[in-house]
């Protein structure tokens, strides 16, 4: 292959990403100057960020997570009631509310976190629902049905960022910062303890891994990222009401890291952006849209059942496709479902 | 004296109950079988009561001739699931595979993206709404037990879940096809070795599995005299919810785990405001996994 | 820039066409339509899109210097892509104004992107208090409840009810008929012994009807949409219960009688559109609904549909030939007495519209306007 250093090609690979994230992308937007584009890809940068969060859980921990909405849904609350209860700007909502529903998922993980398997899943569906019904019946703190509509939109240290470009370079910049955080977790040591468990947790609880105490850090981490993309959304589009977080949503979220492929944080990004911009593509079906997207969704997970990535980087994905094809010996190992 | 009022709403949960339970009980048998969440069977359960929709608005037939024209859509529907959403998924028998926790999601998936094409089809053919259905065909007549109000509906759906119940129980425990599908849900591969085609039995759970899916379907369409396209969605959670409480493997376990829900939505009722019952519901089941982490009947299975 | 040369031409073609033969050259007025034509509530969509093309279609049969075309987009009730087609519309320059969405929250989440962007909205059915609020650019069309209630209370205590019950669906509307409803029933001298909220889609009202039953009210005072609505009504007649019930205009839909049949006998409502009325506007509509809908009566929400849609075409008209979003915002804004089949409507200074009422009582499966 080419004259790259192995150990220079992944940081090649991040300097591409991020030049396309923060110049290509930019400047294509810019370019067309539709407000409708925009809008699109920041709600796709968010459920890239929201699949990334729970990817960690889910895909590198193996434990299936039916209430991640729950927790973007805490975030934007928690966002939004501190801009408009207390006047707080963006730069202080952000992080508070990443880290309240952090906390919020460490109180109920504390209980449930030794539960396995599907005992797991259906725990986490049910505090998914419980913290939906707070925020649909809690009319007092919460608003109910009634939503609460942010006076402050998005700003840096009291810098006005809602302009559509700003915007955009807010949103990017949140999400790539928290997409090298997650990438930098589940590409370690402490990545590799977590798929210890999702391999065996028995075996690895007996190796001296603490699985209880993983497993609570992994869903309060994860927590706090899908908190950082509510206040996001809730700053972003001004208005939030308990609809944009039920179990649906969950579901969605879920169903974007299978298609993406479990356990791989490009998988879950590439699979956020194939369920957020198809139903915007095929819009001009009209009524049977949805039911494409049903189909475009069964036919990924029947045809690349390990997903679009799988647990392969895309890197080694791309290095094995050109490889392959330079040196006219590939025979598509690990790719796909041959 | 227990005030009446208490004895209504005990009634009224029960009668609530064993709508989920009905659902329940298919449920838990395919999720034993494959040990995969099969997230279309609220689609068969919809496709049930549809069936018996289009038959009662079609020919008019009796009322028990409905009901074995759903089972029969449930029946085919069960099969198509199987074929469409599970089987291509068998493919893959390496020891990798096998174990691997990512198919076994994309399994769970598969189920999930059929259950939405299906979905939104019907709405497509029939429309998002609630169905008209003839008067004569529900079963909600009031019938008066003391100084509780029942509806000729709680009968029949416990009638029919007890049958369900006992003949399901007679099938695992006391038929040759009963005995393969334990045999497949105990250990896939030792039952392949003995000559057991497991590809058959599994096309069987589905079938009878979906078949009381469909009969639940139907039921409870008729009960509440609501059909439509999201129908089966709240039930399935409820369902996957009892299931779980009852530990997975046991079906008798599901049932009375349906019957929990339903009593503790409509007691919590009395206390607190209807839109937070769900949280009472939820909440045991959150109760009742911190202190039986492997269901209240799962015991004697591994908690992995 | 093709859109531009494009529309520099119709300008021409028209002014040159009005100097000789007059409107051979008409030019198009073009809306959006946002609204859920797929998943849960697409019921109601679907019912809008058929309204609106009813009035676009006699509009533009008519013979009016300009056409209108509108663009509807599928919503799905879901607040992304609410605001997603919220921003489509706005980037499309030839869109003037848009209608929609079906539910107030993706109505408001919507709304945030034409306020900040100059875009006239207006919705059929957004009846969040806070919905007309966001802007000087939203509008609705629909009765708010601080107008229902009052005139319900009014009807409750002439009735000789004392004691009521209050129950509506755990959404933004559900808590302002509760809320408004609580207000003004008080005023009355009404008492309010029971109110509580439920959520949407509950098949099983019955733990709820028999706690209602125990508080033993005069009557029962609901907000619901009439699936909710038939539900409810075919439980308290199963458990015989006859406390009469009263609901709001929402729940005005020839599918409720055909869903609760004799259950609904008794309800009853306000309403602002009754389809056997004599008046020829409500009747072409009428015909024209059946003709589209295997001979089914509109309700309620279809009628104030169609509404809207003709509020804002007469706004455009009197707005023409200069139509903007600012221009078509202000004409809309001096709407007064446009003469509806949901009655007279004239928007106020906050862009409320204010309707006249009707008592409706539900006999014998048909809805009948009630005596006082």
């Amino acid at each position: 292959m080419s004259g790259f250093d192995a150990r220079m090609r992944p940081l090649a690979v991040r300097a591409g990403l991020a030049l396309l994230l923060f110049a290509v992308l930019p400047a294509v937007l810019a370019g067309f100057d539709r407000s409708y584009y925009y809008q699109v890809a920041n709600l796709a940068l968010i459920f890239v960020l929201l699949a990334a969060s729970l990817q960690l859980v889910t895909g590198v921990a193996g434990l299936l997570h039916l209430g991640h909405a729950a927790f973007y849904g805490v975030g934007a609350y928690a966002a939004a009631l501190l801009s408009t209860e207390l006047g707080l700007g963006f730069t202080v909502t952000l992080p508070l509310a990443g880290l309240i529903a952090a906390v919020i998922a460490l109180l109920v993980a504390l209980p449930t976190m030794r539960l396995v398997s599907i005992y797991f899943a259906v725990a986490t569906l049910a505090i998914g629902q419980m913290l939906y019904l707070v925020m649909l019946n809690w009319v007092g703190l919460t608003k109910g049905p009634n939503g609460i509509v942010l006076t402050r939109g998005l700003e840096l240290f009291g810098f006005d960022l809602s302009g559509r470009l700003a915007t955009y370079y807010t949103v990017a910049g949140v999400v790539a910062l928290s997409l090298v955080a997650l990438g930098r977790l589940s590409h370690s040591y402490y990545g590799n303890a977590l798929r210890s468990i999702r391999e065996d947790d028995q075996c690895a609880d007996a190796m001296g891994v603490r699985t209880a105490r993983l497993k609570m850090e992994v869903f309060t981490l994860s927590a706090f990222f899908a908190g950082v993309a509510g206040a996001l959304w809730a700053h972003m589009t001004g208005y939030i009401s308990p609809g944009d977080f039920d179990f649906g949503e969950s579901i969605l979220i879920l169903a974007m890291i299978v298609v993406g492929g479990l356990g791989s944080l490009p998988g879950a990004a590439i699979g956020a952006l194939v369920l957020i911009l198809l139903p915007e593509v095929l819009r001009d079906l009209g009524d049977f849209r949805n039911i494409m997207v049903g189909l475009v969704m069964f036919g990924c997970i029947l045809f690349l059942p390990k997903g679009l990535m799988g647990e392969v980087s895309a890197l080694r994905l791309a290095r094995q496709q050109f490889g392959a094809a330079w040196r006219r010996t590939g025979n598509g190992v690990g790719i796909g479902w041959r | 004296m227990i005030d009446p009022y208490y004895l209504q709403q005990l009634a009224i949960g029960l009668s609530l109950g064993m709508t989920y339970a009905l659902m329940a009980i298919g449920f838990t048998l395919i999720f034993g079988v494959l040990n995969v969440v099969n997230f279309a069977h609220g689609e068969v359960y919809t496709i049930g009561a549809f069936a018996g929709l289009v038959a009662i608005t079609a020919f008019a037939p009796p009322f028990l001739a409905v009901l074995f024209l759903a089972l029969a859509a449930g029946a085919a529907a069960g099969f198509s699931l199987e074929r469409i959403a599970f089987r291509p998924f068998r493919r893959f028998t390496d020891e990798a595979s096998l174990k691997s926790r990512a198919m076994r999601e994309s399994t769970l998936l598969s189920s999930l993206a059929v259950s939405i094409v299906v979905r939104e089809a019907l709405e497509i053919v029939f429309g998002s709404e609630m169905q008209p259905l003839p008067f004569e065909y529900m079963i909600n007549a009031p019938v008066q037990a003391g100084p509780v109000t029942l509806a000729t509906g709680d009968l029949i759906i416990f009638g029919v879940a007890a049958a369900m119940l006992a003949g399901l129980q007679y099938m695992l425990k006391r038929t040759r096809i009963g005995l393969s599908i334990r045999a497949v849900s105990n250990n896939p591969l030792g039952a392949r070795y003995v000559g057991i085609n497991t590809d058959r039995t599994i096309v069987m759970t589905f079938v009878v599995g979906s078949t009381m899916g469909a009969a639940a379907g139907i039921l409870v369409g008729l009960y509440y005299g609501a059909i439509f396209p999201a129908m089966g969605f709240i039930p399935g959670v409820k369902a996957f919810v009892a299931m779980v409480m009852g530990g997975l493997s046991s079906i008798p376990g599901a049932v009375i785990s349906a019957l929990i829900l339903g009593v503790s939505e409509s007691m919590a009722t009395t206390f607190l405001a209807s839109g937070w019952a769900d949280m009472v519901a939820y909440g045991f089941l959150i109760l009742t996994l911190v202190f039986f982490p492997s269901g209240l009947f799962g015991a004697g299975r591994e908690r992995v | 820039m093709r859109m531009r040369t494009f529309a520099l031409a119709t300008i021409a073609a028209f002014a040159a066409a009005n100097l000789a033969v007059p409107a051979l050259a008409r030019d198009t007025v073009t809306f959006g339509y946002q609204l859920p034509l797929t998943g849960d509530t697409a019921q109601y969509g679907q019912d809008f899109r058929k309204a609106a093309e009813i009035a676009l279609e006699e509009f533009n049969k008519g013979d009016k210097p300009f056409t209108v075309s509108i663009v509807f987009e599928d919503s799905r009730s879901d607040a992304k892509e609410g605001v997603n087609i919220a921003r489509k519309f706005v980037d499309d320059r030839r869109i003037v104004g848009v209608l929609g969405d079906f539910t107030s929250t993706v109505s408001m989440a919507a709304a945030q992107v034409y306020k900040n962007e100059g875009m006239p909205q207006l919705s059929q059915t957004a009846s969040h208090p806070d919905y007309t609020k966001i802007s000087e650019w939203q509008f609705r069309n629909i009765a708010t409840q601080a107008q229902e209630s009052p005139f319900n209370a009014a009807w409750m205590a002439g009735s000789g009810i004392k004691t009521v019950a209050v129950i509506a669906e755990q959404t933004d509307w559900g808590q302002s008929v509760v809320n408004t409803f609580a207000a003004a029933a008080r005023e009355k001298g009404l008492n309010i012994i029971f109110q509580e909220n439920f959520n949407r889609g509950l098949k099983d009202f019955r733990s709820v009807i028999s706690k209602i039953q125990r508080a033993n009210p005069d009557a029962i005072y609901t907000g619901f949409f009439y699936e909710d609505g038939a539900q409810f009504l075919k439980q308290v007649h199963q458990m015989g219960i006859r406390t009469p019930v009263y609901s709001t205009s929402a729940a005005y839909s020839p599918k409720l009688l055909e869903l609760a049949g004799e259950a609904a006998n008794g309800l009853r409502l306000t309403s602002n559109f009754l389809p056997n009325s004599p008046d020829p506007d409500v009747r072409h509509f009428v015909e024209e609904w059946k003709a589209r809908s295997n001979g089914a009566e509109p309700g309620q929400f279809p009628a104030q549909a169609y509404d809207a849609v003709r509020i804002m075409i007469a706004a455009a008209e009197r707005a023409h030939p200069d139509v903007t979003r600012r221009s078509l915002r202000d004409e809309l804004a001096k709407t007064t007495d446009f003469p509806g089949v949901t009655g007279k409507t004239t928007f106020d200074a906050d862009r409320e519209p204010q309707k006249v009422l009707a008592k409706v009582e539900v006999t014998g499966g048909q809805f009948v306007p009630a005596g006082e």
